[in-house]
């Protein structure tokens, strides 16, 4: 059964191989800049992406042959990406990138959109910022760029004083800018980058911000670092060691003196103590206790006993005789001392309804 | 008297030279500028197709030019509102030409292919920041 096992040895190759491939085009698409005109990279990825041999072709529409990348950009032995020269770079011509992957013999095509170069040029950095002070407060700011058609840049100046927290920033389509008006206490610094207008491309590419120039009062800039050196050893040295010191006097003060320790917690009085003598010595003898005298203890004793006396309505005049006798039968069942208080009580009260 | 005349010739006509050339991109930015506008006011349906000359070769960029300031002579407004500043605006494509590099150009206006009015100007702005580049 040679056959079938022929037959299915590429399968299985392609079946190992795919994913593999497949992480080959995972790179997100061939991305070209072109760097101020002078040259050009195409890049396809990152070493930690690619895993294959990848190869590069590329051709203008309808105006040249398929040509393969001349000068490849390399990683760690992989390739990244295609650098072309300045004469190899046409505008305004739409331009086609196609990459190959290949791994194990197997070969994959990378394709890429149409391209017109024009619109992905990056001009380089401005370079000589110059400030002059002009009349009445203002402040000119000039600069010359590295990229040769000056007709084709808009410009953007960033500045910020040593009193302001967030950076400013304007659009400027010379080679100029004037700043209104300038303080003479405060430090400023400007940055400027420049892009390609929309006369001359369709760009979102931003040059790299310019070296920084400044411009303010030396000796204002000094003392306000000076000053700002002060306050930082002030506030970040000085007053975190004053408070600790003065946390460990506090501390030592609660510790030694009781006097301050008693004033700051004073102790919770317990009466249960004062109260051992009455539970313990005199068994809960309140009068005891309180040194009452024993005569007058006696004498809240009542020397006489006093008999519950029933007081009730009276009914109507019917039933009254009848209850009359029946009282009386009552109090003749009862014992004497007890009937006796009824009769001689002040209360004694007679109601006839 | 004969080498004054001639100086003053020369630097005069240098002089002109320095001051033609951002005349020129001033002029092409102008007519950027108006093409961009008629973008958003010209008629795109129901209209005659035009030859819209698509990257030219460098030698023929005047000829490119040419066929489009004809075939922007075809082209109509949105609606009936916008007609006047229309016409007003298609008037201003007054382009100047290069008679050298006309006479190297092999393309006819015909030979290009026939596009709608808004690819029309898209490629007719796309020439203009050729000439402003260049």
């Amino acid at each position: 059964m040679a056959v079938p096992g022929t037959f299915l040895m590429p399968i299985l190759l392609l079946c190992r191989l795919s994913p593999n491939l497949a992480a080959a085009r995972s790179p997100t698409g061939v991305e070209c800049v072109l760097f101020n005109e002078e040259y050009m990279t195409c890049t396809w990825g990152s070493r930690e992406m690619l895993t294959a041999n990848y190869s590069l072709y590329y051709w203008y529409e309808n105006r040249s042959p398929v040509v393969e990348c001349k000068h490849y950009l390399q990683d760690q032995g992989v390739s990244i990406g295609c650098h072309f020269n300045q004469s190899e770079i046409i505008q305004f011509q739409p331009f086609r990138v196609l990459v190959n992957a290949s791994l194990g013999g197997r070969t994959l095509e990378i394709p890429s959109k149409r391209m017109e170069l024009q619109d992905l040029v990056k001009p380089e950095a401005p370079v000589n910022l110059t400030i002059r002070n002009m009349s009445s407060n203002q402040l000119q700011l000039t600069w010359t760029s590295p990229y040769p058609k000056a007709q084709c840049l808009e410009h953007a100046v960033k500045y910020k004083s040593n009193k302001d927290t967030s950076w400013m920033e304007q659009r400027v389509k010379g080679e100029i800018f004037s700043f209104p008006s300038v303080d003479y206490e405060k430090y400023y610094t400007f940055y400027v980058r420049s892009k390609i207008n929309s006369y001359c491309g369709s760009t979102q590419l931003w040059s790299e911000w310019s070296v920084p120039v400044v411009w303010g009062n030396n000796s204002t800039s000094k003392s306000v670092v000076e000053e700002q050196l002060h306050w930082f050893w002030i506030h970040t040295v000085l007053i975190p060691i004053a408070s600790c010191l003065l946390l460990l006097v506090l501390v030592i003060l609660l510790v030694r003196m009781e006097r301050v320790w008693v004033i700051l917690m004073p102790r919770i009085p317990n009466p249960s103590k004062n109260f051992d003598e009455l539970f313990v010595t005199h068994n809960g003898n309140f009068q005891e206790w309180a040194g009452v005298p024993k005569d007058i203890v006696e004498s809240f004793k009542p020397n006489y006993s006093e008999n519950i006396c029933y007081v009730s309505e009276l009914p109507p005049k019917e039933s009254y005789e009848h209850l009359w006798e029946s009282s009386n039968h009552l109090l003749s069942l009862m014992p004497t001392a007890l009937a006796a208080p009824c009769e001689h009580s002040p209360y004694k009260s007679t109601y006839v309804g | 008297m004969e080498r004054m005349l001639i100086f003053c010739m020369l630097f005069f006509c240098s002089s002109m030279a320095m001051t033609a050339a951002p005349h020129k991109i001033a002029t092409y930015k102008q007519l950027f500028k108006t093409i961009t506008r008629l973008e958003t006011t010209v008629k795109d349906k129901d209209v005659e197709l035009l030859h819209t000359p698509e990257n030219p070769v460098d030698g023929c960029l005047s000829t490119a030019v040419i066929c489009f300031q004809k075939g922007a002579l075809k082209l109509q407004p949105e609606n009936s509102q916008v007609n006047s500043t229309f016409t007003q605006t298609i008037r201003v494509l007054g382009i100047p030409s290069d008679p050298i590099s006309q006479a190297h150009c092999e393309s006819s206006c015909e030979s290009y292919e026939k596009k709608t009015p808004k690819e029309f100007l898209k490629s007719f702005a796309n020439l203009i920041k050729q000439l402003i580049k260049n």
